[in-house]
């Protein structure tokens, strides 16, 4: 059954266009253009319970958007949405007990106050009970490793620190359903991975459903089976994570360590090996996934060679080739 | 009703987090009050009537504004307009909350934050001013209509912090500036608006915020019959529903327009 199911999701925003300078200013005054931006542009997918997906795309994708007209922040311009049964824009406390949004860049914790306070407040916020409360909480402050940071002003926290704790307070009420924008950003890789195995692990132990957005490849290659890559506002991409290799990926990389002097006019009589990385007398080539082996015979014959590694492309590189809009035909 | 005790005992924490900000803000309420104060008194030793106010009325004017001031102007609940212009609103609005009672919980602990210290300041200027204060015939009266004063300068209060969600430029303040700029004239909070002339009275008279602090205070100092009184509980309810109705208007629009575009 699915938790999560959109289709034909449309979401336009108005944007006043301002002309640079003063002289733009002073026009803009009287007189303002307005543009319709499209954030999500007829976007369809659905998630079953018990899924961690994650979001990619670049910035100004669609990603956060989706995750806000999921949140029911946001009133989707046209198509049909639903969360656990729920429309989300209705904002009925019964969808919003269930579910969690955690923004890497907005704190809902109180800065002045100790993050604990703000802990009890999302416990009658939620109505929580007194003893569901104190188990989840112990378990979360385990999890996370949050012992030493429950009584201390949030403003005093160190960015990581916050982050934990804003990940705790979105918890204790045992979402079913918890969407993520961004919840490693600006976190250095030791805590990034943290999360990450804190995420995997409440994925598994609650059986809950989990949207994530990250500029990071490693949080979503570690985590999610599924992605969904959004670019301009529609889906490009929807399905498991090493099928995008099989469907995208029809370069193969040469690594190639040369012995004595090489120049890179050398390498013309191989047309079919493109240059992509020369620091001598290290180079990588590359190839056309059916013309790899030919090509490593050449090269090995024309050429004298220490060393030569044929690899798969890496799922970074087909996404920025995806997304700088290479032809990948 | 638990989650808003716990919000209404977090935002006294919060407020007495700071001592040094507190004690600040406690010193400008003080000195706005000994400011008109001093300024009356210099005015009433001259003069011996000012637009029937006698010395003693004038001063009671001052000192009952000045209550006034702490329980129905002072107010915490512009910070909605800060989180809709920044997009903090998404926080609450993903809870199961009322983003309205939940700044009126934060409002209604300011004002007995400030209250309770006010308390404490006006018994001694009390004592060292010694002025004679005209006492109240109509002390629940009173009560009961600076609570409704309380209440209307909320509703109008959280519909300007609605303007950020169509002008979120620098949070909204550009608009509640001069709102707080023709509010603090024209509630009458510094000035007996009577002693106008009678057309400009007529104009106060029609404008909800005489009904914040002016006409209240002519309810304390007996300066009222009761037509009048009936009035004044009228025109304020009127104001009241007025308010919560556009109020509620305007903010379903603006939920619909908070794009949270970046925010």
């Amino acid at each position: 059954m699915s938790v999560i199911s959109v289709s034909n999701l449309k979401k336009y925003y108005r944007v006043y266009k301002k002309e640079p300078g003063l002289a733009g200013s002073i026009k803009s005054l009287f007189h303002r253009k307005y543009e319709d931006v499209k954030a999500v542009n007829d976007i369809s997918f659905s998630i079953s319970e018990g899924e961690l997906v994650g979001f990619i795309g670049p910035n100004g994708a669609g990603k956060t958007t989706t995750l806000k007209v999921l949140s029911g922040l946001l009133y989707p311009t046209a198509g049909a949405v639903q969360v656990l049964g729920f429309t989300p824009f209705d904002r009925k406390p019964a969808f919003q007990k269930q579910f969690s949004l955690v923004m890497g860049q907005k704190n809902q914790l109180w800065w002045d106050l100790p993050a604990l306070d703000s802990f009890l407040l999302n416990k009658e916020i939620y109505e929580i009970p007194n003893d569901q409360f104190q188990a989840t909480l112990t378990q979360l402050v385990e999890m996370l490793s949050l012992k030493e940071f429950l009584k201390v002003q949030v403003r005093k926290l160190s960015l990581g620190q916050r982050m934990k704790c804003e990940l705790a307070a979105s918890l204790l009420h045992s979402p079913k359903v918890l969407f993520l924008d961004e919840p490693t950003i600006g976190l250095d890789v030791v805590m990034q991975k943290k999360i990450r195995d804190f995420l995997k692990d409440y994925n598994q132990k609650f059986q809950a459903t989990i949207i994530l957005t990250s500029h990071y490849m490693d949080d979503v290659k570690e985590l999610c089976n599924r992605v969904i890559i959004i670019d301009k506002g529609q889906i490009f991409f929807d399905g498991r994570l090493d099928q995008i290799i099989k469907k995208y990926a029809d370069h193969k990389t040469l690594e190639v360590i040369f012995e004595g002097p090489i120049e890179k006019p050398d390498f013309k009589i191989i047309p079919d090996a493109k240059i992509s990385d020369y620091s001598p007398p290290r180079v990588i080539f590359s190839v056309k996934r059916r013309l790899a082996n030919q090509v490593a015979a050449k090269l090995l014959t024309k050429f004298h060679v220490a060393d030569l590694n044929i690899t798969e492309s890496s799922i970074e590189d087909i996404i920025r080739e995806v997304f700088t809009g290479r032809d990948l035909s | 009703m638990k989650k808003y005790w716990l919000i209404f005992r977090l935002s006294w924490q919060n407020a007495l987090t700071y001592r040094l900000n507190f004690v600040m803000w406690r010193v400008r309420s003080i000195i706005g009050f000994l400011a008109s104060y001093l300024f009356w008194l210099a005015i009433v030793n001259s003069n011996q009537n000012i637009a029937g106010y006698n010395p003693s009325l004038l001063l009671t004017y001052i000192f009952v504004s000045a209550f006034l001031r702490n329980l129905v102007l002072s107010n915490v609940s512009y910070g909605a307009c800060v989180e809709i212009a920044g997009g903090d609103l998404s926080n609450y609005l993903i809870k199961p909350l009322g983003y309205f009672k939940y700044w009126l919980t934060r409002d209604l602990a300011d004002k007995a934050l400030n209250l309770s210290f006010f308390s404490v300041e006006i018994i001694i200027f009390y004592l060292i001013l010694k002025p004679q204060i005209v006492l109240t015939q109509h002390l629940w009266l009173f009560l009961a209509i600076s609570f409704l004063a309380a209440l209307l300068y909320f509703f109008l209060s959280f519909l300007i912090s609605t303007y950020a969600f169509w002008h979120p430029e620098h949070n909204g303040w550009p608009f509640r500036f001069l709102f707080i700029m023709l509010l603090d004239f024209l509630s009458g909070s510094s000035i007996p608006l009577d002693i106008f002339p009678p057309q400009i009275v007529k104009i106060f008279q029609v404008l909800p915020f005489s009904y914040l602090v002016f006409y209240p205070n002519q309810i304390w100092l007996n300066r009222v019959n009761t037509n009048q009184i009936i009035n004044i509980f009228l025109i304020t309810s009127f104001w009241l529903i007025a308010f919560y109705l556009i109020f509620r208007l305007v903010w379903r629009r603006g939920l619909k327009n908070y794009s949270a575009y970046g925010r």
